[in-house]
């Protein structure tokens, strides 16, 4: 037998060690956590303080007991639909944001990856021309996403006016620039060889995402956006508080008059109200899983 | 069909998957590639499909150059050659028939695509394709709970729906016990002859390559070993093919004089 020639063409076995941009990163991790501990002046001994559960026993006591008097609940009705509704409807607008804004993002699917390498090869034209809409869609989900629904809220509340109507169109745009990104990673996250298998039949980039990417990231899809949805119901709580209707400007009017039995009544309603999108979300969930 | 002069690909870290790659394959051939795991049968593969570009070296498919292909032409291209995976690369959660159709996404506009996801078209044409795989009765099952063997399958039959003037088979019989890989692979191979169509395949069951092409090219480390008629390639060459190659691989079989059909399809390790 002679002796063993070139081994066959194969991937280097890994190692064990950690890369450095690992190990740079994770040191780098490090020092900013220690530095945010003492820039957020982190005060442990007084948090467990005897002093300091004193004082948060005092405010929460000062909530009981809750107002449950049936006028006060049946009353809590109109603004309980009301936080519903916002939620929903703010989370469709979120999806029909999110969705396009997502696929446009998705670098796999714009200019990066085998997809793409036989066919820009040798154009930069082209390559650039793919990257625009990709970069202004990223750009745009940032911008859509950095500015908190709040100031959304307010920006929306001086343009329509008080009511339901700002807290949509604040959740619809601040959750579509997190829709959107998070869809744009769900999809450069699925398998790329059944996408690879799909362009080799001449399939066009939109034949792929139909047929390939959509498919595999349909649960992850739902799911997520499910998720958000049950946010959008806590983040239309803070809402009313500028104005946006819902439960939260309930919370507002209670808070000022100091009356906080209301306060926990509705607090306590809000829970309910999580814990049933979740309850029903689960069930979804498990329906396209 | 195809042309290639020092066609070579080489990957991030140094890796030659293909190395100065000299062929010519004409319209109509029926081609077997063989060599050990490694040898850079699949990425030569994804270059004979238009999916990689060349690090170096020319290819022609067609008469037309692959590196001058862009846009709508290598789509065209594209839809001409037909592709049946090793590791199938089907959509796991679309039902069987979406898999199949999806031969068509190359001739379809994509409101006809998004249309038949909520309908499907074309049923008759995926049945009989099915069919001639040997599985219609699975026509909308869900992909992800077929077994090994009959996903390999839903993949021919979407080449078989795609009506491809190539087919390139990358081991299209590895998940499938060794009677039906020899059916699989006359399937093939009689289409082949009856429609014309240029067919290469790899194939690490060195016999039904054998047994089955008119010609056999032995590739070995990204390189052209030897091109010869099955009648030509004797045990020595299939040897030097096959020589250091690890155990587990086909090449045992290969270097036992009479070759056993039953153990010489051993299905692949699931990567």
């Amino acid at each position: 037998m002679p002796p063993l020639t070139r081994p066959p063409v194969a991937v280097p076995f890994p190692g064990s060690r950690p890369s450095r941009f690992a190990r740079v990163f994770a040191l780098l991790f490090g020092l900013t956590a220690a530095a945010s501990w003492w820039a957020a002046r982190v005060d442990l001994p007084t948090l467990f303080s005897r002093e300091a559960f004193r004082n948060a026993l005092v405010f929460v006591a000062d909530g009981f007991p809750p107002a449950l008097s049936p006028t006060f609940l049946f009353f809590l009705i109109r603004p309980a639909l009301e936080t519903v509704q916002i939620s929903l409807l703010g989370t469709a607008v979120a999806l029909v944001i999110g969705f396009p804004l997502g696929i446009l993002a998705t670098a796999s699917l714009a200019h990066a990856g085998p997809l793409h390498e036989l066919d820009l090869s040798g154009r930069p034209v082209r390559r650039l021309l793919r990257f625009m809409p990709y970069g202004l869609s990223r750009a745009l989900l940032s911008l859509f996403r950095s500015v908190p629904e709040l100031v959304w809220a307010l920006v929306f509340v001086r343009a329509t006016g008080l009511g339901p109507f700002p807290g949509v169109l604040a959740i619809g745009v601040a959750y579509g620039g997190i829709l959107g990104k998070v869809y744009s990673e769900i999809f450069e996250a699925v398998d790329p060889r059944p996408l690879e298998a799909l362009q080799a039949t001449g399939a066009s980039r939109w034949g792929v995402f139909w047929y390939g990417m959509v498919p595999q990231a349909f649960p992850h899809l739902v799911s997520y956006t499910l998720y958000r949805w049950e946010c959008a119901i806590r983040a239309s709580a803070i809402l009313g508080f500028v104005g946006a209707g819902g439960i939260g400007q309930q919370i507002e009017i209670s808070m000022r008059m100091f009356n906080f039995g209301e306060v926990v009544t509705l607090i306590g309603l809000l829970v309910l109200m999580v814990a049933g999108t979740d309850a029903l979300s689960l069930r979804l969930r498990r329906r396209v899983l | 069909m195809y042309q290639a002069e020092g066609l070579t690909k080489v990957f991030p870290g140094e890796i030659r998957a293909v190395d100065g790659l000299d062929l010519k394959i004409g319209a109509g051939e029926r081609v077997a590639f063989i060599g050990p795991s490694g040898a850079g049968k699949t990425t030569l593969f994804r270059l004979l499909n238009c999916t990689l570009k060349p690090t170096a070296g020319r290819l022609w498919v067609g008469g037309r150059e692959v590196a001058h292909l862009h846009g709508a032409a290598l789509r065209a291209a594209r839809r001409r050659i037909g592709t049946i995976y090793q590791q199938h690369n089907l959509v796991p959660r679309l039902p069987v028939i979406h898999n199949v159709l999806a031969g068509r996404l190359g001739t379809w506009s994509t409101t006809r695509a998004l249309l038949s996801l909520a309908r499907p078209v074309e049923v008759e044409e995926a049945h009989r394709a099915l069919q001639q795989v040997g599985i219609p009765e699975k026509l909308y099952a869900r992909t992800d709970e077929l077994s090994g063997g009959q996903q390999q399958r839903v993949a021919i039959a979407r080449a078989l729906l795609q009506d491809p003037d190539i087919i390139l088979a990358d081991e299209p019989v590895s998940s499938v016990d060794p009677t039906l890989a020899a059916g699989i692979v006359h399937l093939l191979t009689d289409i082949s002859r009856a429609t014309g169509k240029t067919l290469v395949v790899n194939l690490h069951s060195v016999d039904l390559a054998l047994a089955t092409f008119p010609r056999i090219i032995g590739l070995r480390d990204g390189r052209v070993l030897f091109d010869l008629a099955p009648a030509a390639v004797r045990d020595e060459t299939l040897a030097a093919l096959y020589r250091g190659a690890p155990a587990t691989g086909p090449a045992e079989g290969a270097l036992d004089a009479p070759l056993d059909p039953a153990t010489s399809c051993r299905p692949l390790p699931r990567v």
